[in-house]
């Protein structure tokens, strides 16, 4: 592998991850990249500011009617959820059925009085109730797509948080770095040699105090020796991680001699 | 500081008040992302709702930097989300987390208006622009862009990155670390 050309290439792929055109994958790729590399992280850092930029071009007049329309439709749900949401606190706190009939009361009062601050502007602007059955079904299929994506994305962008944040303690090895924060810890490394057939690599956890390296997961990196991956272990509890070339499926201890051992202190 | 920071601050108290002030400084913004992205006014103004009404429920998701940067890239992930739900499938996310911290975007953003930026960008170079707009406001990956475009895929790696160091000189030093 040139190194020189991988690391334009991936030079390449920061400006595209700067304005968000990556698909997961390569954007992961990319996170592991610049978590090791100093230079490409100010460059990604520049261009981000340019990426974010661009947002502000879309800014432009939106008609009057339809921005009162809008933020009307948006007050009514505010206030009516507002009270829904004092009506339950109510609810919680007092056990007093007069209170929470007098509370119930004012909480439909509340919700007929956002009720018909609605109709009236139904009656107002006609194309609300369309409007408003459209916004059912775009929240029905944004609910879907999230609850689909949500798992992911939170694991993604916990651990590209971590990798990024300046209160994560980075131990460098000569093919990237472990980071740690909080009770998390990863590998994030970018130059790993090609792996021969039917062997992997392994990650290894010494629990402090302890003189036994526990086998860890196994991972394979991509063709460009980049590979980012969160150890299930409680960084907390750890004194040192390795990482080893073993057989596909693992081995209780390791085989060969460590690609690295780096103690997390 | 923009003045969403400050109105975040109140909003995490309940202030209707301050959540009123802030749909009125950017429901533009907002609506314009939406606009751009899903090509429809009315998906435009429901995506708005969708995401002041998140900015509502859920404030403590805005951790401090840009509150224009913030929501800009809130409104742009929430597009993704529906052209994704219309099987359009769009895989590229805006890495919306990054920073969490620092004045980067903070920098960026203070002195910076629309018009400032649709001037920098029509000083690009025709094929870089449309690329990056295309990407930025299409939610197109690079391999979609090489593909819908007919570039070979290095050739758009280059434009774009091209493009954008060009963008963030034309901005000036507001861009600048």
């Amino acid at each position: 592998m040139n190194d020189a050309l991988d690391r334009e290439a991936m030079m390449e792929l920061v400006a595209l991850y700067a304005l968000g055109l990556l698909p997961r994958e390569e954007a992961a790729l990319v996170a592991a990249f610049l978590a090791g590399d100093d230079e490409a992280r100010a460059e990604y850092l520049a261009l981000r500011a340019g990426a974010d930029a661009i947002a502000l071009s879309a800014d432009e007049p939106v008609d009057s009617a339809r921005s009162a329309r809008m933020k009307e439709r948006l007050l009514a749900r505010v206030r009516a959820g507002d009270a829904s949401d004092r009506a339950v606190a109510r609810r919680r706190i007092g056990p007093n059925a007069g209170w929470l009939w007098a509370a119930g009361l004012a909480t439909a009062a509340s919700l007929l009085l956002a009720t018909i601050t609605s109709v009236q502007t139904l009656t107002m602007q006609g194309q609300l109730a369309q409007a408003g059955r459209r916004n059912a079904t775009l929240s029905a299929q944004v609910a879907q797509a999230d609850k689909a994506a949500q798992a992911d994305d939170r694991e993604d962008r916990q651990m590209i948080s971590d990798l990024f944040s300046p209160g994560s303690r980075r131990y460098e090895v000569a093919e990237g770095a472990v980071i740690v924060r909080g009770n998390r810890v990863y590998f994030a490394l970018s130059k790993l040699p090609a792996l021969p057939k039917g062997k992997v690599y392994q990650a290894w956890t010494l629990p402090k105090g302890g003189k036994t390296v526990q086998p860890s997961l196994t991972f394979t990196p991509n063709r460009d020796g980049v590979a980012v991956v969160p150890l299930p272990v409680d960084a907390t509890k750890v004194g040192a991680v390795a990482l080893s070339v073993e057989p596909d499926g693992g081995s209780k201890l390791p085989t060969t001699t460590p690609t690295f051992v780096r103690p997390l202190s | 500081m923009d003045p969403g920071f400050r109105l975040m601050e109140r909003i995490r108290a309940r202030d209707v008040g301050a959540f009123e002030a802030l749909y009125d400084a950017y429901h533009r913004l907002v609506f314009g992302i939406g606009l751009r992205m899903l090509g429809d006014p009315g998906m435009a103004e429901d995506l708005t709702q969708t995401v002041f009404l998140k900015i509502w429920t859920a404030p403590e998701a805005f951790r401090g930097g840009s509150f224009v940067a913030w929501v800009s890239r809130v409104t742009r992930n929430r597009a993704l989300d529906v052209l994704r739900s219309r099987a359009v499938r769009p895989e590229a996310d805006f890495p919306a987390d990054l920073p969490l911290d620092g004045a980067l975007d903070e920098d960026v953003m203070a002195g910076l208006d629309a018009q400032r930026v649709r001037d920098a960008l029509a000083m690009l170079p025709a094929e870089q622009r449309g690329l990056i707009e295309l990407g930025f406001f299409g939610g197109m990956t690079h391999q979609e862009l090489a593909r819908r475009t007919e570039t070979p895929l290095g050739t758009v790696k280059t434009r774009i990155r091209t493009g954008l160091r060009t963008l963030r000189e034309a901005l000036g030093e507001g861009v600048s670390r």
